[in-house]
């Protein structure tokens, strides 16, 4: 009974850090195509929604890894998962108050494996999978987008360049419809499937589901829909950060950071590679900048991106560590993961109204 | 010990499938733009196998741009 009430709570949890990896990622998502002008945007936020939810469904080889090539699901219990999520969740939600677009997916890994290690010590974390599917594409991955981005804004300049501005723009500005659907299939298809992966996870510590069984229908269904949720609400801060901070785009530049970005998170979503979107999306935004003109990239503001970056792992791993450890003061049953969930509710809704009392939404 | 854990196969797939999918599909969308731009010049110049050959050259181009977003999302369903 009382491993039944923790996988309620965790289930909860991880439907809550979907919702919040919505919020706080998926408006990189929409920010080149709002910078544009491409698309209002209240439309670019609701249409990113929409195609985050079709996304969830296209694959699920990166929930596989999470369940199965990060952590052993042998030796952990729900309550690891539980603790993870909560490092993953209170990291997003410190950075998306300071406006850094970090990476929720590297704040979720980091966060289970901080637990894992906290509640079994190093045998429980998979250290090859860890490495070879998590941090190498974590790393090649945003600099494949911003190679690519480089490449395709030079090739469409040596192509149009010589055209006329006006027709050339509203063109780009369309194909932005596209690009920004397929960027936001890309990120649901990516992002949702890492919370399909711990909810999976949780099931199968639970033993609620065998080891190599599927990822169930009704969690591919709940994360999808989370997701969407979350990314209709929306996220104007860090919008503006990605949008306009980093650096001024024209509409050909938008098209090819968004195309650069959908290309690179699809490819490694095929292959199973949990990457950070935001970090994916920052490469191409930069690309198609630098690749115009080197100076036009605000690389201050995309040093602050790095350092949360560089951030994100150890302080969800630690955050996830310390929240097992203080589950731990209340027992192995239900009461730890209550009492913590109900602290951080209450936590998350002051941050939350406080937030959006301070930034009215844009028109 | 680092070459046992890199997938370098999977790795270098998704190098070549991101790079081919994010500069191939934007320059056929350039080249979509440029097709209609110059079509769209050519009438209005008066000069209707010129407009029709920047036509042409913009169909193709969408059809690549089309042919080449269903085939991603058919490859990503069917693994």
């Amino acid at each position: 009974m009382s491993s039944d009430i923790i996988l309620v709570i965790v289930v909860a949890t991880a439907l809550a850090f979907d919702f919040t990896n919505g919020f706080h990622d998926t408006a990189n998502v929409v920010a080149t195509s709002i910078s544009t002008h491409a698309m209002p945007p209240r439309i670019a936020v609701a249409y990113a929604a929409i195609f985050n939810f079709v996304g969830a469904f296209i694959s699920l080889e990166v929930a596989a890894t999470v369940a199965n090539d990060v952590v052993d699901a042998g030796v952990i219990t729900p309550t690891v998962v539980f603790a993870g999520l909560i490092g993953a969740i209170a990291w997003n939600l410190a950075t998306w108050y300071f406006g850094l677009p970090s990476s929720s997916s590297h704040a979720l890994i980091g966060g289970v494996v901080g637990s894992a290690f906290a509640a079994s010590g190093a045998d429980a974390v998979l250290g090859d999978g860890v490495l070879g599917k998590v941090l190498i594409p974590a790393v090649i991955a945003p600099v494949l987008a911003f190679v690519a981005a480089v490449i395709a804004i030079n090739v469409v300049y040596g192509i149009v360049g010589r055209e006329r501005p006006g027709p050339v723009s509203r063109g780009f500005r369309f194909g932005q419809v596209i690009s920004g659907g397929m960027l936001a299939l890309a990120h649901g298809t990516n992002d949702a499937q890492k919370t399909m992966g711990v909810i999976t996870l949780a099931l199968i510590a639970n033993g609620t589901i065998s080891s190599d069984a599927d990822v169930p229908f009704w969690v591919v269904v709940s994360a999808a829909s989370a997701i969407a949720l979350g990314t209709y609400t929306g996220g104007w801060r860090i919008i503006r950060t990605m949008g306009t901070r980093i650096i001024k785009m024209d509409a050909a530049q938008g098209f090819s950071a968004q195309g650069a970005g959908a290309a690179v998170i699809l490819a490694s979503s095929h292959y199973g590679f949990p990457l950070s979107t935001t970090q994916v999306i920052s490469g191409g935004v930069m690309g198609a900048g630098a690749g115009k003109k080197v100076s036009a990239v605000r690389w201050g503001v995309a040093g602050n991106i790095v350092v949360a970056w560089l951030l994100t792992l150890p302080a969800a791993a630690a955050i996830g560590a310390a929240t097992y450890g203080f589950s731990q003061l209340f027992g192995d049953g239900a009461a730890g993961p209550v009492v913590i969930s109900t602290l951080c509710l209450a936590a998350l809704g002051f941050v939350f109204v406080r937030r959006l009392r301070e930034e009215p939404l844009p028109a | 010990m680092l070459a046992t854990v890199i997938e370098t196969k999977e790795l270098l797939q998704t190098v070549a499938a991101s790079l081919i999918a994010g500069v191939g599909i934007t320059a056929a969308f350039a080249i979509l733009i440029f097709g209609v731009t110059r079509s769209a010049d050519m009438v209005r110049s008066e000069r209707p196998l010129l407009a029709t050959a920047a036509g042409a050259l913009a169909a193709i181009a969408l059809l690549v741009v089309i042919t080449s977003i269903v085939l991603g999302i058919v490859v990503m369903t069917q693994k």
